[in-house]
């Protein structure tokens, strides 16, 4: 027990949650709080430029890290410039902790000034939401925070604290002696194993889909063992991405509407599918009726309220990937036989080979394919790769060939432009010793370009390619496919020299006209070892293909 | 679609009414029926009357079972439970001998007269949904000048 005031409480509960880095900008409601963080050691603040950058950046740090990321701003605008970033924390399931200031708790409800209901405005978009009345609840509501975002299913939560309780003073205990109730099932019932096993030794042609949740729970080895036991192939979700190195044999790479060919027809195909950790997302199954419909469906997940949400499931297991997973193995390990699936390795093998997608264009304009295959063999399986939203995005998701889980961190059930350079500050400073790059659209870079400013000034080496096509690039394609190429709003005609700009910010910057270009600069760029831009001028008309339309089926994509 | 109940054990704190209530706003279903009381253990609980086929029922459960000051939510059955329903009735004031026989009407089919003034009548009536319909509607908007009605409450019958 000590006393002190609830600005340096905070920064003690912030620091018992293992707590290094904070994502935010300080104002007039948080005032006393970065006072109380002069002078502090143990904790660095990262100023963001922007507070919705703040989010995304503690997002990027979660999802890099597998710790929850921290953010924290002002009342009224600085914390309603966090909503984006929070709501696209809660669609991916990442432990955020968002902490704003509040007018006085005598002024709330006053029309103050910079008063912001965001005890309402927080509610739909978070796990929980708390506002601090007194100062001695504060170490109760950080001990929950934390224990909220990252038990079971992770989520963001937000934390209002009113100009006042920052102020007094009280004896308190940090952390606060208080245990988190909620029940959660953990490990799956033996039945639900049984039943799972006698799905997976009858089923000839199994899918493995996997999905975020197998990331979060480090379950990545033993899908990989699963997958060689039962010798199935395995899919990803776009958040999945990493879980099994997609350089593995059975690694099919992402399903849905800008998924592999090859996964898409082997889920049609398939007499099981056997998901973990997935939420069925419309852009993952597309028109839900022939999504998968020959297979049985196995559906393992930690949030019993994604059971049977978006597709019927056959077997359901409410449970951690690690230990369901586990557990399966084990029980399985007594049973398989061995080569029941050689037929259907066959024929998925030689869907891969015919469906293979082509990379090695050398065109000029630089095709998108050609950049990402140039950016992954300059980047190495180290690196990070985090995303903006758009074609630029579908090119990595479709293309990178991630090797690890957690280095592929990309927006998926918001689709945020402005998410990935953010989100690569946040992994860089979680991650300072892997090469951390934003694969970028022009649209989407200028959402949230002012954060150079951040990078340089906190030095933090991220690289960003910027897929430089004039264009809100996948809306145009929309609007070529299925509204007669009528262009409406989607050309970003003159957009600025993005290597000045950056040059501007005192960052590396330069521009690759060429394929052969794009290798040697983002080298240099690397090694630079300054936040760097590298402007990639890519052909304007080139479409994400094949692409499955909103509500079709995987195995009809458009092919040209 | 069925009536659904749904018998909700929670925290008894600011907000947790509105963490409830948008689960059905942001999916199109209107809540018939609200209860509040206070449990021995200090704890709230809410009954909710509200229409939604199976699925979207279980997907309802489970999604308030995800709410952190949500401690259990019960389904219950309306044919295995007790149901009561209270209303208090005023109604317009009544020539001697018109009273006479309201006064008689409500008596007989259960209710109570609280008070009465100038030929207007305050009265309570609890029972089964049906049933306060009944003596409502043989009363009619002539008669009734004003009705307050709390909503159903539900107990199973298990023990
Ligand atoms: C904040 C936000 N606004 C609008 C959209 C809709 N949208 C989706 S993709 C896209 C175009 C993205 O353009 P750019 O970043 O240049 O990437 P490109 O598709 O050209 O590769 C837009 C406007 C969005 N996803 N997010
Ligand atoms: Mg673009």
């Amino acid at each position: 027990m000590a006393e002190m005031t609830g600005a340096k409480a905070v920064w003690e509960c912030l620091k018992a949650e293992g707590v290094k880095h904070v994502f935010g900008i300080p104002g007039g409601a948080i005032i006393s709080t970065y006072d109380a963080l002069y002078g502090e050691t143990e904790i660095t603040h990262i100023l963001t430029r922007h507070e919705q950058a703040a989010a995304h950046a503690a997002d990027g740090y979660a999802r890099a890290s597998g710790r929850p990321g921290v953010c924290m701003t002002t009342s009224g605008p600085g914390a309603t410039n966090l909503v984006t970033g929070i709501l696209n924390a809660y669609m991916d399931s990442s432990p955020v902790i968002a902490i704003s200031g509040q007018v006085s708790t005598t002024a709330i409800g006053t029309d103050a000034f910079q008063e912001a209901d965001m005890l309402s405005l927080m509610l739909p978009i978070t796990k929980h939401n708390f506002i601090v009345h007194r100062i001695e609840e504060l170490p109760e509501v950080f001990r929950m925070a934390f224990a909220i975002a990252t038990t079971g299913r992770p989520g963001p939560v937000h934390i209002d604290l009113p100009k006042d309780v920052q102020l007094s003073k009280a004896e308190l205990e940090i952390p606060a002696k208080v245990e988190y109730r909620k029940p959660l099932k953990l490990d799956p019932t033996p039945s639900e194993v049984t039943r799972a096993v006698e799905l997976l030794v009858h089923a000839r042609q199994p899918v493995i889909y996997a999905g975020g949740g197998v990331i979060w729970s480090g379950a990545s080895p033993e899908l990989i063992e699963l997958a060689e036991l039962l010798q199935a192939p395995v899919t990803t979700s776009l958040l999945g991405k990493g879980a099994i190195p997609e350089d593995h044999p059975l690694a099919l790479g992402m399903l849905g509407m800008h998924g592999r060919m090859v996964a898409n027809l082997a889920v049609t195909e398939c007499d099981l599918l056997f998901a973990v950790g997935v939420r069925f997302s419309d852009r993952a199954t597309g028109d839900v009726h022939h999504f998968a419909p020959r297979a049985k469906v196995v559906h393992i997940d930690i949030d019993a309220a994604e059971i049977g949400k978006n597709v019927r499931v056959d077997h359901a297991i409410v449970a951690d990937a690690k230990r369901a997973l586990r557990a399966i193995i084990e029980a399985l390990k007594q049973h398989l036989r061995k080569g029941r699936t050689s037929e259907w390795l066959e024929r998925v093998n030689s869907l891969r080979r015919n469906l293979a997608p082509r990379m090695d264009y050398d065109d000029v304009p630089i095709k998108p394919q050609r950049a990402i295959k140039e950016i992954m063999e300059v980047a190495g399986p180290d690196a990070i790769i985090t995303t903006e939203v758009g074609q630029c995005q579908m090119w990595a998701a479709h293309f990178y060939r991630v090797r690890r889980p957690r280095h592929f961190i990309s927006s998926g059930g918001l689709g945020t432009m402005g998410f990935g350079f953010p989100a690569a500050i946040g992994a860089k400073v979680a991650c300072p010793d892997h090469p951390v790059i934003d694969i970028a659209g022009d649209g989407s870079f200028l959402m949230n370009s002012q954060e150079l400013a951040t990078a340089v000034e906190n030095d933090i080496p991220v690289v960003v390619c910027i897929f430089n096509n004039s264009y809100l690039g996948m809306v145009k394609q929309w609007q070529d496919l299925f509204f007669g190429k009528r262009r409406s709003q989607t050309y970003l005609g003159k957009t600025p020299d993005f290597a000045k700009l950056a040059q501007a910010y005192g960052a590396w910057g330069d521009r690759a006209s060429k394929p052969s270009e794009i290798g040697p600069k983002l080298r240099e760029a690397m090694e630079s070892g300054k936040p760097a831009v590298l402007d990639i001028v890519v052909d304007p008309d080139e479409h994400v293909l094949p692409m499955v339309p909103a509500g079709g089926r995987l195995d009809e994509p458009i092919l040209t | 679609m069925k009536n659904r109940i749904f018998s909700i054990l929670c925290q008894n704190a600011p907000g947790v009414m509105m963490r409830i209530t948008r689960v059905f706003t942001r999916r199109q279903i209107n809540i018939d029926s609200i209860t509040v009381g206070i449990e021995p253990s200090g704890l709230a609980r809410i009954i909710l009357m509200f229409k939604a086929d199976d699925k979207h029922t279980e997907l309802l459960r489970h999604i308030l079972l995800k709410l952190e000051p949500i401690e259990a939510v019960e389904v219950i059955e309306p044919e295995d439970s007790v149901v009561r329903e209270v209303a208090l009735i005023k109604t317009n004031p009544l020539p001697p001998d018109q009273h006479w026989r309201i006064v008689e009407q409500i008596e007989r089919a259960g209710g109570k007269i609280i008070d009465s003034r100038e030929g207007a009548i305050i009265a309570e009536i609890s029972g089964e949904h049906d049933q306060i319909e009944r003596l409502l509607r043989s009363l009619g908007p002539e008669v009734l000048r004003e009705v307050a009605r709390s909503g159903q409450v539900y107990i199973s019958r298990e023990f």
